[in-house]
């Protein structure tokens, strides 16, 4: 083993001691400077907790060459309070306008996107039914797509209510699609390219649709071909008994 | 004076979390009284030139 150099052997010799040191405070008294006050308070093993704090320029002949300078001009005669609240006051107003004017920009960015009111007022369509005989249908436009109002027979009714719908491609019971059952509502897109179904046509009694032959119930739903859903129902409402309203 | 500025020290300054919500609700009135005068500000320099102003020339029935 080669032998240690010779600072890392004072090192290992000298640890020990300081550690003693460390431990025993009447060995450090006697190898430190120490006052009287420290010594008692350090036996008694008691600090004083008001703190003390003792210029070390105090005393000029201590330090001839050192000047300090006089801050009197600068200090405030107000007092601290004074300054500290108007500061924080100042802190507060600008961080209040800021939240306000954060606020205003991000609402004007939402409001921006939402939908405008020439949108708005074409997104809803009224329609007066007593205007549609029993047996007939209807296509309106409604935000740009045919809309399929049918006024139901009491038979249709009864038909759309007795199919087995449990088996159905889209298993839908006709009350799900209707509000009023006399009043058939849907959009008339079907739902396997987007064409338009032709009415009281098709193997059902319902739409047929001429692209690709989808056939649609007198409920609107899949019934034979390509389309993979029943025609969808918008929402609706009806506010007064002879009037609807789409949107 | 001080014993204004001491008080709103202690009272809203002191603790950071009212300090916060100060500012906040602050900026909440803020925005209303000031929203609110620059709109009675706009509507006194447009006067007689808004559709509210000039409705009544050419509706003449309340509905519609």
């Amino acid at each position: 083993m080669a032998p240690l150099p010779s600072r890392a052997s004072t090192l290992l010799r000298t640890c020990p001691r300081r550690l003693l040191q460390c431990l025993n405070p009447a060995f450090a008294t006697s190898q430190q400077r120490r006052t009287k006050a420290d010594v008692v308070e350090r036996s008694s093993g008691q600090y004083d907790q008001t703190a003390r704090f003792e210029s070390p320029f105090k005393n000029k002949n201590d330090n001839p060459t050192t000047k300090i300078p006089s801050f009197a001009n600068y200090m405030s005669k107000k007092g601290e309070t004074n300054n500290k609240t108007f500061q924080y006051f100042m802190v507060g107003g600008m961080g209040l306008l800021t939240a306000a004017g954060a606020k205003a920009t991000v609402q004007d960015f939402l409001v921006n996107m939402s939908a405008s009111a020439d949108v708005l007022a074409q997104a809803k369509v009224e329609i007066d039914l007593a205007a549609i005989p029993e047996g007939k249908n209807v296509i309106i436009k409604w935000r740009g797509k045919p809309v399929f109002i049918r006024h139901r027979t009491a038979d249709e009714i009864q038909e759309a209510e007795d199919t087995k719908w449990e088996n159905l491609r889209d298993p839908q019971p006709d009350s799900d699609r209707v509000k009023k059952p006399e009043w058939l509502i849907m959009l008339g897109v079907c739902t396997h390219l987007g064409c338009v179904p032709i009415g009281e046509s098709g193997d059902f009694g319902g739409w047929f649709c001429p692209c690709h032959g989808s056939h649609y119930d007198i409920s609107g739903r899949a019934r034979k071909g390509p389309a993979p859903l029943n025609l969808a129902v918008p929402e609706y409402d009806f506010p007064e008994d002879e009037k609807v309203v789409i949107g | 004076m001080p014993g204004i500025a001491s008080g709103l020290y202690n009272s809203i300054f002191r603790r950071n979390v009212v300090f916060l919500s100060a500012v906040f609700a602050g900026a909440f009135t803020f925005e209303i009284g000031f929203d609110q005068t620059l709109n009675r500000f706009w509507d006194w320099n447009n006067q007689g030139r808004q559709w509210k102003d000039i409705r009544h020339k050419y509706v003449e029935s309340d509905e519609e």
